[in-house]
């Protein structure tokens, strides 16, 4: 008995600890368009995907068989994904005013396509989109992905 | 289960632990705005470039070289992507409102607020952001407070139109961020400015 409170106890501190993270910092970036099953892997969370829901960095977003997403960062990358897609938001800064920019982004599997934005314009070298075999690098331009 | 059936699981387990079918596909589309770009794809084996629309790669391994870019063609690299294309949202639209004196738009800029009302309501947009800025002319702290009260002025403007206020956010950047970079205290309509980017 004394086991499953401490258990139960611990699940509510990381669950009230990660909410609070994830509200306290900025955000990257929205789910601006979808349809079928769309998730958000946020830490230990898993968060059913809803048009406008705001990510953070880290997050994780992955579709279903029948599922697809649009993507808007916050730089206006627009990042939009196929069925059985998933990518991770590895890492998101765009303060151009402080020179701090950096987008990478990773494809585990699935079809994805990747309009460049502002980061991509004034650091093109900051911009790395990995799959399992390769790292991507874009100069300003549209570039479409499928990691089997 | 059949002797065959339970071959064939086998087989698929194999290869799935083998991952011997695992690869990755990159090719390039022709940018919306029509700037060209160029893509490079790299690895620890070596690294190729793709700098035409519709040209293509593939990998293999992360230990092989990617193959030189083929052109897959439109209609190809279209079958491939289709779903992903068929949900991809559009760039995100920016608007520049200028002023005369603090916080009054020029009359040309007050002409533009239809269009943004009409953009935030196609685009069912709930990410608005209001960004305000000043020219050089006056102290730092005077031109952050200034920016700051442009940026709420928009925002004031949008929402007496009907936009939720919890869909816009306000962050001003005072003197530090000219459109036009200029000396300190120099006026300057064209830094005197608010950008509204609708996604």
């Amino acid at each position: 008995m004394r086991t499953i409170f401490v258990e139960i106890l611990i699940a509510v501190l990381m669950l009230t600890s990660s909410l609070a993270c994830g509200s306290s910092a900025e955000h990257v970036g929205i789910v601006k368009s979808m349809a079928g099953e769309v998730e958000i892997a946020r830490g230990d969370l898993t968060l059913n995907a809803e048009p406008n829901l705001k990510l953070f960095e880290g997050d994780i977003v992955q579709t279903g068989p029948n599922g697809k997403a649009g993507l808007i960062l916050e730089d206006d990358t627009v990042i939009s994904m196929g069925n059985n897609s998933k990518i991770a938001i590895k890492s998101f800064m765009f303060q151009p005013n402080e020179k701090k920019l950096s987008l990478i982004a990773r494809i585990f599997q699935g079809t994805v396509s990747f309009l460049s934005g502002r980061i991509t314009q004034l650091a093109p070298d900051q911009v790395r989109i990995e799959t399992p075999h390769a790292t991507v690098g874009t100069r300003g331009t549209h570039v479409l992905i499928r990691v089997d | 289960m059949s002797r065959m059936a339970r071959f064939t699981l086998l087989f698929f387990l194999i290869a799935l632990a083998s991952g011997c079918a695992k690869k990755t596909l990159v090719a390039m589309a022709p940018d919306p705005d029509g700037k060209p770009g160029i893509i490079t794809v790299l690895n620890e084996a070596g690294s190729v470039t793709i700098e035409t629309p519709y040209q293509a790669t593939k990998i293999g391994d992360a230990k092989d070289q990617p193959d030189a870019p083929v052109q897959l063609g439109k209609e190809a690299v279209e079958k491939i992507f289709k779903e992903a294309l068929s949900v991809q949202p559009q760039r995100p639209l920016h608007y520049l409102l200028y002023f005369k004196g603090e916080t009054t738009l020029t009359s040309d800029s007050a002409k533009l607020l239809p269009d943004i009302i009409a953009t935030i309501r196609k685009r069912n947009s709930n990410d608005i952001s209001v960004v305000g800025h000043t020219d050089t002319l006056g102290s730092k702290e005077f031109n952050t407070t200034l920016s700051h009260d442009r940026a709420k002025a928009v925002k004031a403007l949008l929402v007496g139109q009907g936009v939720e206020e919890n869909s816009i956010r306000t962050t001003s950047h005072g003197k530090e961020n000219p459109l036009i970079p200029t000396g300190d205290n120099v006026y300057e309509p064209k830094n005197r400015r608010v950008e509204v980017v609708v996604k």
